[in-house]
Parts: C-alpha cells; sequence; structure tokens
C-alpha cells in the first residue's frame, strides 16, 4: 500500500514518465486460466441404484459380442477389430464452435483392471472375472441384478470403490450396461 | 552432442525392447537395466541446456534472487520450496509463473505456459535446487494452507465420463496394483515433486509435473484443466507434499517411462 502511495505521487509530479520508478503491478503479470467452472460441469449426481430393465436379454450372442468387445477395448481409436453389431467405433458429436466432429467412442477398458478369459494385459485391481458364471453366478452368491448395478454405479454397494462408475455419468446408456452385464456372466471359452 | 546421440541410441533399443516386453508390464527387467543407464545419460540434459540458455536472456540466478527477494545463496533452497506464495504476484504460484512476471517486469513477451520453451526454462530454472531437499511448506501462510486444501480436494474429487479421481488410481492402498500393464505408483515415493519436469520416453519429450497431470486426466476421461489453474498449481503443491514427507530430494530432470 505503501509503495502504491509513493507511485502516485511521483506519477503526479512527473506526469507518469518513469514506470520504472515505482514498482509495477504484478499481480496479473502471469497466466492463472480459470479451472473452476470446467470442474464443476464434470462433476457428477451421487451413488444412483439401478434396476436392470425387463428388455435386458442376458442369452442375446449380440448384446454379448458388445459386452466383450466394450469389456476388451478403450476406445474406438485403439480397438482394433470391426465394431460388432448395433455398436459404433466414431460417434459425431457438436464441438464448441458449432462444428460436427467424428469423435472415438469410449469403451469400458473392464481389462485394465480385471482379468477374464482371453484377456491380454490385465490388471489385476478389481477381482478376476473368470469363470464368474460357474463362480458366482450358478452358487448363488451373485446375480444379474448384482453385475448391472456394479457395473452401472459400484458406489452403492462400496462407498470407496476403485471401480469407474459407467451409467451415473452417462458414459454408457442402460442397453451397453447391459451387455456388458451380458458378457461378464456368460459361458466363454477357456481362451 | 555425443552424449545426445548415445541417449538416442538406447531410446530406440528401449522402444524395441518395449515391443517384445511381457505382456503384464509395461517395463521389463532388461528395460529397467537400460533405464538405469539412460539416467546417466538423460536425453533431456538438451533441454535443460535450451532452458539455461532461455533463462540468460532474463538476466542470471542474481536477478531471479533479487526478484524473489532472497540471497543467491539462498535461492537453491527457496526453488527446492515451490510452488509458494508470492507476494508480489498475489497467488500461489509455480516457477514458471514467476519467470512469466520476471519477463513482463522486463517488457518482454510472456513465455506461454504451455509451451515447450516453458517447460525448457523451468526444467532449468529447477535444476538449481538439485540435490536439495524438497521444501515446501504447506504451513507457511494462509495462502499456501488454502492451496493445499484445495489441492486435496482436487485430487480426491471423482469426475468425468469414468467417475475417477486421482486418488482412485494412487491412493494408499492401491499402490504398486497393475493397470494395464503399468504398476500404480505411489506418489511420493517416486518423488513426483523431486523428479519433474523429465523426459518422458513414451512422448520422447520434457513433460513438466502439470503437464503429466493432464495426461492422467486425458487418459481416465477427467476434463482437462488448464496448466497454471489454482487448481493445477494447487495440485502440485498437494502432490510435492507427498514427496517431501518421504524427505525426497530435488533431481532434475528425471527420466520416466
Ligand atoms: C479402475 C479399475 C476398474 C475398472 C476400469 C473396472 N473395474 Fe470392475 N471392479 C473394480 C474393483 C476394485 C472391484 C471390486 C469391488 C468394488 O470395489 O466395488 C470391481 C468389481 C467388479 C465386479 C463385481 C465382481 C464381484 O462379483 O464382486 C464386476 C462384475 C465388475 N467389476 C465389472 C466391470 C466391468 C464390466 C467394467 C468395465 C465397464 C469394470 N468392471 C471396470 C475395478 C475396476
Ligand atoms: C485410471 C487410473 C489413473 C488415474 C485416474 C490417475 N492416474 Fe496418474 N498414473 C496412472 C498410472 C497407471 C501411472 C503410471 C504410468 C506409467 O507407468 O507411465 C500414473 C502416473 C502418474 C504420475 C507420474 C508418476 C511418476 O512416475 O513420476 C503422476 C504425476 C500422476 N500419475 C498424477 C496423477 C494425477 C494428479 C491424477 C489426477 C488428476 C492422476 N494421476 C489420475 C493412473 C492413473
Amino acid at each position: 500500500m505503501r509503495t502504491k502511495i509513493k507511485c502516485l505521487a511521483l506519477t503526479t509530479l512527473f506526469l507518469s514518465t518513469s514506470a520504472s520508478l515505482c514498482a509495477a503491478d504484478l499481480t496479473k503479470a502471469y497466466d492463472m486460466p480459470n479451472a473452476t467452472e470446467m470442474i464443476k460441469k464434470d462433476l457428477f449426481p451421487a451413488a444412483t441404484k439401478y434396476t436392470m430393465p425387463k428388455s435386458c436379454n442376458l442369452n442375446d450372442a449380440k448384446a454379448i459380442a458388445r459386452g466383450k468387445y466394450m469389456f476388451h477395448n478403450l476406445n474406438g481409436k485403439k480397438a482394433k477389430k470391426p465394431a460388432p453389431e448395433g455398436l459404433v467405433k466414431f460417434v459425431e458429436k457438436k464441438g464448441k464452435d458449432g462444428k460436427v466432429k467424428k469423435k472415438p467412442k469410449q469403451f469400458g477398458n473392464c481389462v485394465a483392471c480385471h482379468n477374464i478369459e482371453g484377456a491380454k494385459g490385465a490388471g489385476n485391481i478389481g477381482p478376476s472375472l473368470i469363470d464368474y458364471k460357474a463362480l458366482f453366478i450358478d452358487t448363488k452368491a451373485r446375480d444379474a441384478q448384482f453385475v448391472y448395478q456394479k457395473i452401472a454405479d459400484p458406489r452403492v454397494d462400496n462407498a470407496n470403490t476403485h471401480m469407474t462408475v459407467n451409467l451415473t455419468t452417462k458414459l454408457f446408456n442402460e442397453q451397453e450396461i447391459c451387455d456388458y452385464t451380458a458378457y461378464v456372466v456368460s459361458v466363454k471359452n477357456k481362451k | 552432442m555425443k552424449k545426445v546421440l548415445l541417449s538416442l541410441a538406447f531410446l530406440s533399443t528401449m522402444a524395441m525392447l518395449q515391443l517384445n516386453a511381457g505382456e503384464q508390464f509395461a517395463m521389463s527387467d532388461a528395460d529397467r537395466a537400460m533405464y538405469k543407464e539412460m539416467l546417466e545419460n538423460n536425453p533431456a540434459d538438451i533441454y535443460v541446456e535450451e532452458g539455461g540458455e532461455l533463462f540468460e536472456k532474463l538476466g542470471d540466478e542474481a536477478a531471479l534472487a533479487k526478484f524473489l527477494g532472497v540471497s543467491e545463496k539462498e535461492l537453491p533452497k527457496y526453488i527446492a520450496g515451490f510452488p509458494r506464495y508470492i507476494k508480489k504476484l498475489g497467488n500461489v504460484v509455480g516457477i514458471d509463473q514467476v519467470l512469466q512476471a520476471m519477463q513482463v517486469e522486463q517488457g518482454k513477451e510472456k513465455t506461454k505456459l504451455k509451451s515447450g520453451k516453458m517447460f525448457s526454462m523451468l526444467a532449468y530454472v529447477k535444476s538449481l535446487a538439485n540435490d536439495e531437499l524438497i521444501a515446501i511448506d504447506v504451513e507457511a501462510d494462509e495462502h499456501i494452507k488454502a492451496a493445499y486444501a484445495l489441492g486435496e480436494k482436487t485430487y480426491m474429487t471423482p469426475r468425468g465420463g469414468r467417475g475417477l479421481s486421482c486418488n482412485s488410481c494412487h491412493s494408499k492402498d492401491i499402490v504398486g496394483q497393475v493397470l494395464r500393464t503399468q504398476p500404480l505408483p505411489d506418489l511420493g515415493e517416486v518423488a513426483v515433486g523431486g523428479t519433474w519436469p523429465a523426459y518422458r520416453m513414451t512422448k520422447s519429450s520434457l513433460r513438466t509435473p502439470q503437464r503429466r497431470f493432464q495426461g492422467c486426466m486425458k487418459n481416465a476421461l477427467l476434463k482437462v484443466i488448464p496448466i497454471g489453474s489454482k487448481e493445477m498449481v494447487a495440485l502440485e503443491v498437494y502432490v510435492t507434499k507427498l514427496a517431501k514427507d518421504k524427505n525426497k530430494k530435488i533431481s532434475i530432470p528425471g527420466l520416466k517411462r
């Protein structure tokens, strides 16, 4: 504050000749872009309960194929094989400039955390899902509704889960959660 | 120059090894041995050198010390305490923002925070603190306290398409587990605050800590927030404190997978 007053006095005296005489205000001299709004927009609702829709056909081979594809791939750009029926690799999105752009569709990349039949480079953050039907469904330890809920929003039964939230964030829709569920509970080839 | 060529030779060998490596881990034992050797010939040394030349245009270490209001002798220790609250800048800032303010004060054009030139300069200035213990003091004043709290909040907040936070993948109870071939690092143990800016082998370039954070945000589908924002600086404060708690030293440039 003192410097500012001195500064003011000096500038009036010399009719603002030399800026170097007073300490320049540097509080705006560097970049500090705003991220607060970006983060706010990126938030999503609290843990949400879901009921597996009646339309979910867990025996539909096409649903299982889609679930498998999404389970093993990160997004449409990284996915090498052609997408199965009912799934696309790229979606059209309107950019900030209003222009429609093709963007890779995001997939679950579940294999990053879970081992499963035929997995390549599986992670171990989540439990292995190998032989899931025999070990968990047939033994009645779990049912399809549990699996559906877990994939849709795992926070419902584990508030501190490390697993991704897939329906509440709207990255996927109900049908896609069905597809994942169908794949997880299906009988698979060992390799 | 010979040093650089040697490093490049190592790099291409690395790339080949990477292809043959097992599927479980992104880095094999052979890779790791190579990595050790590369530490002696860090390809980022040329960037640091370039950063030194760019920094020279702003004056020397004495000029920086003067700008920061410390003696030249104290400068390395002082640098080891960034990000910190700088009164005349009115915020908790990173070294890159200090350099911008110096440029403006001297009537020069500001170098963009996200530019390669700024990354190099930042690496050079931070390397002046090499071998110093990380000295961030998150209790020093109310401003840094607030930044630390904001950093913790930003670190813990799940967001984005997959509902993940930094903590989802870097919390204590998950460190060392494998996410698609990559063991999850303990950000304190790997001394993020002391080893970035670093040469990122998979990107073949020099990256700053905040640029590295952006990488994780992008991969995990968190909206990527800009370098230099309050939240980014706060994240750096939070993560640097993790390394300080483990008594880590500054060692710039780092070398990363
Ligand atoms: C970032 C890690 C991560 C990702 C990605 C992930 N999971 Fe999980 N998953 C976990 C963890 C950890 C658990 C353990 C239970 C919990 O924390 O809720 C789990 C539990 C499960 C379970 C319950 C197993 C049981 O019977 O207890 C299923 C089913 C499952 N995940 C399916 C999926 C599917 C399908 C995807 C992809 C859409 C996926 N996971 C993505 C980490 C992950
Ligand atoms: C989905 C998981 C995931 C999320 C979410 C995530 N990270 Fe990471 N992070 C990783 C993995 C895996 C690595 C190791 C990558 C490698 O080996 O190259 C890593 C590495 C890092 C590193 C480099 C550590 C080193 O070697 O020096 C930093 C820094 C980092 N993360 C910070 C963050 C921050 C900050 C956030 C939140 C904004 C975040 N991460 C969110 C998975 C994640």
